[in-house]
């Protein structure tokens, strides 16, 4: 196929993304030939405003990184503290923050495949998935009391219990989860025109994948055996036992399926957690002043492997904050999966990484022809952008 | 002859005709929306009127009140041109179809034919109202319209004309009078049936083949940059299109009015209109959309094939 070159500019305002982002799509005719995306139009200066805020400010602050993972990035950054004070968490706790973790991917998951479909035009997936979805958020309501933003960790431990009564409650409703679920899966691979749609769209092969670092479910969607929670496990997963599901395919319906199937793990480890989970205090005091020292903490997010790196020096605020979301490691595949796409399977494949991109955008530059990696304040922003519009 | 005059008139404007059409058309919309709530587990429209039979009314002012944008770049005479023919052209065609009794108001030998042209034309306004429109979004769209007629247009207007061989005539008149003396085309050709229906689906827009526009691709696809009243004509439309397409489908196929035992013969039109609608609907709400080269492929290697096998089965069975 030959012709004129058409540029498409998706976003930052655009049905297909439910956050501003901005993708120049070179078409031809139908196929896209090049993509370029563009990031930063969510960058918030998070990483700046934690320095000037104190430990226990920050973890509200870093729940609003992203508003469906918060919980991930609240157990990274207490994780970061928690090893800069050298501190040991109950192990009740530990288990804690584990069920929500989980709770937490089940309602990534779910939303997700609720957006996929919406992607694919088959809205009553979509409608079906979200009222699912509902019944997660009031387990997390019930035991948080917040649907979105649960602040539930704190430097030490957890802030709130889980009793009897709460566990037999998430466990009623797991029951639901996982029945419908599991008659969802069968309808995923029956379903002529969803599989026409997403099957083969988007491949990803498992040498690409590792070379392009993807994580998360993008990986083992690839085959790529790729899980914080196996691989470096934190807060309880050392004591539970669970598989990593992997598919070989790498393409858009791997990417559905790996994440049905994720969700009826996640079940099983709440139960075994649930069934497991210990006596004893659930948090510890901790010291607000945090001796210098530097700390990298790793989870497994909803969405892929997040890292915090801390930096303290001696006072109750972080010297350097520093925070690699999931999808700034997944979008590096766009360039790969996007071109030879037709137009009508970009939102699909977009969608396919699960972008998070208020979690991404932390405006790094990075120069190429140079080589070098800078961060830029908002003065060389301002003379950047002078520049641009007088060569312009 | 005054009176006969103004009989016609009444006819024309009021019942059967314009009026009776655009508040069947608003109710049909409601309908749909409710449908489509029932479908997905969702409660639908509820508050404008008894379970919100009022609100495409309400929406339809609403969007008369907006501001009416039209982009720089953007053809002004053939934007405005458009939305007002989107709506009119299947309006004016209603007066072809037969509605109270098996005889239309207007008809003569070949309205089938002139139906068909009226169906190609809204595909044509579609077209120039997106490529007219000055943005990237509204001519893909109409790009994608275009390109899908390759598509869909053959076997639709292979399927509209089957009725007619049995029939031994290109009126709609006709076609429902021979299927009150013998029987309904459904039982004759199901497989045309099922091929109109298919590619009634493509005419209008609707998922699985709302590629023109599909939201998550291109926005609102050939209709993005109408706003106001504009936008409300062509939601009009939309909705007039689908009544039109029923009500066609069910002329052609399903006996069209008839009277059975008191029952005046346009309740059972009605009720044959919105049993297609709700098939429509379900059809709508229970698959995804394909992709538009997946379309044309599929058009060309099933349906085509089907209405050839459809008007060889019913030579043999008329030839016999």
């Amino acid at each position: 196929m030959s012709g004129t070159v058409i540029r498409l500019v998706i976003g930052p305002q655009h049905p297909a993304l439910k956050e501003p982002e901005r993708f120049i799509l070179e078409l031809e005719g139908e196929q896209v030939v090049r993509a370029i995306p563009r990031i930063g139009y969510v960058h918030r200066g998070i990483e700046k405003a934690m320095e000037s805020r104190t430990y226990i400010q920050n973890l509200y602050l870093v729940e609003r990184v992203c508003g469906i993972c918060s919980h991930a990035h609240s157990i990274c950054y207490t994780q970061a503290i928690e090893e800069l004070l050298e501190v040991e968490v109950p192990p009740r706790a530990r288990y804690i923050r584990t069920i929500f973790a989980e709770l937490e991917r089940i309602n990534s998951h779910l939303l997700w495949l609720g957006l996929i479909a919406h992607e694919v035009g088959f809205d009553t997936f979509f409608m079906y998935i979200w009222r699912d979805r509902e019944l997660i958020m009031d387990i997390l309501e019930e035991l948080s009391g917040n649907r979105v933003h649960y602040a539930v960790n704190t430097i030490g431990g957890v802030r709130r219990d889980l009793d009897h009564d709460k566990a037999s409650k998430i466990l009623k409703r797991l029951e639901i989860i996982e029945e419908r679920i599991k008659r969802y899966i069968p309808m995923l691979e029956r379903e002529q025109t969803l599989l026409k749609r997403t099957l083969g769209i988007g491949p990803l092969s498992q040498i690409d994948a590792i070379k392009y670092g993807a994580v998360g479910p993008m990986a083992r969607a690839s085959g790529v055996k790729r899980d914080v929670r196996k691989d470096d496990p934190y807060a309880a997963y050392d004591e539970l036992s669970f598989n990593i599901i992997t598919l070989d395919d790498g393409d858009c319906f791997s990417r559905i399926m790996i994440r049905a199937y994720e969700i009826l793990e996640s079940i099983e480890i709440i139960r075994e957690s649930l069934s497991k989970l210990p006596d004893g205090e659930i948090r510890v005091k901790v010291k607000l002043a945090v001796p210098p020292s530097e700390a990298l903490s790793r989870v497994e997010a909803p969405r892929g492997e997040l890292i915090h790196y801390a930096r303290s020096n001696g006072t109750d605020k972080p010297e350097r904050y520093k925070i690699r979301a999931p999808t700034l490691a997944n979008l590096a595949t766009f360039s790969k999966i996007l071109v030879g796409a037709y137009l009508a399977d970009v939102p699909v494949i977009l969608a396919g990484i699960d972008p998070c991109f208020s979690c991404m955008d932390r405006m790094q530059i990075i120069d190429l022809e140079k080589n070098e990696k800078n961060i830029w304040t908002i003065e060389d922003l301002r003379r950047y952008a002078r520049e641009w519009y007088q060569r312009r | 002859m005054v009176s006969e005059t103004l009989t016609f008139l009444t006819q024309i404007l009021i019942f059967p005709g314009f009026i009776f059409i655009i508040i069947l058309s608003f109710f049909s919309e409601w309908y749909v929306r409710k449908l489509t709530g029932k479908i997905q587990n969702r409660i639908g429209p509820s508050y404008t009127g008894v379970s919100g039979i009022l609100q495409p009314i309400a929406d339809f002012i609403k969007l008369l009140r907006k501001e009416d944008i039209v982009p720089s770049t953007a053809d002004k005479l053939i934007t405005t041109i458009v939305p007002i023919l989107y709506f009119s052209l299947p309006l004016a065609s209603f007066s072809m179809v037969p509605m109270t009794n098996p005889q239309a108001l207007i008809y003569f030998e070949g309205d089938l034919i002139f139906l068909i042209f009226i169906f190609t034309l809204i595909t044509s306004l579609i077209f120039l109202g997106g490529y007219f429109s000055g943005s990237i979004f509204s001519i893909m769209g109409s790009v994608r319209a275009a390109t899908q007629l390759l598509g869909y247009k053959i076997p639709l207007v292979f399927s509209l004309l089957l009725p007619a061989i049995p029939a031994s005539s290109f009126s709609l008149t006709e076609i429902v009078e021979w299927q009150q003396n013998n029987l309904w085309m459904i039982w004759l050709q199901p497989i045309g049936f099922a091929v109109l229906f298919t590619c009634m689906l493509a005419e209008l827009e609707i998922t699985p083949f709302d590629i023109p526009e599909a939201e998550t691709e291109i926005v609102a696809g050939w209709s993005t940059e109408f706003s106001g009243a504009k936008l409300a004509l062509i939601r009009l439309g939309k909705n007039i299109q689908l009544l039109l397409a029923s009500s066609l489908i069910s002329t052609l196929y399903l006996g069209g009015p008839e009277q059975v035992w008191i029952i005046p013969p346009i309740l059972i039109l009605l009720l044959k209109i919105f049993l297609v609608i709700s098939l429509i609907v379900f059809i709508k709400n229970v698959i995804a959309r394909f992709r538009i080269d997946q379309v044309l492929s599929g058009m060309w290697k099933y349906l085509i094939p089907a209405t050839i096998i459809q008007f060889l089965l019913i030579k043999i069975m008329l030839g016999v």
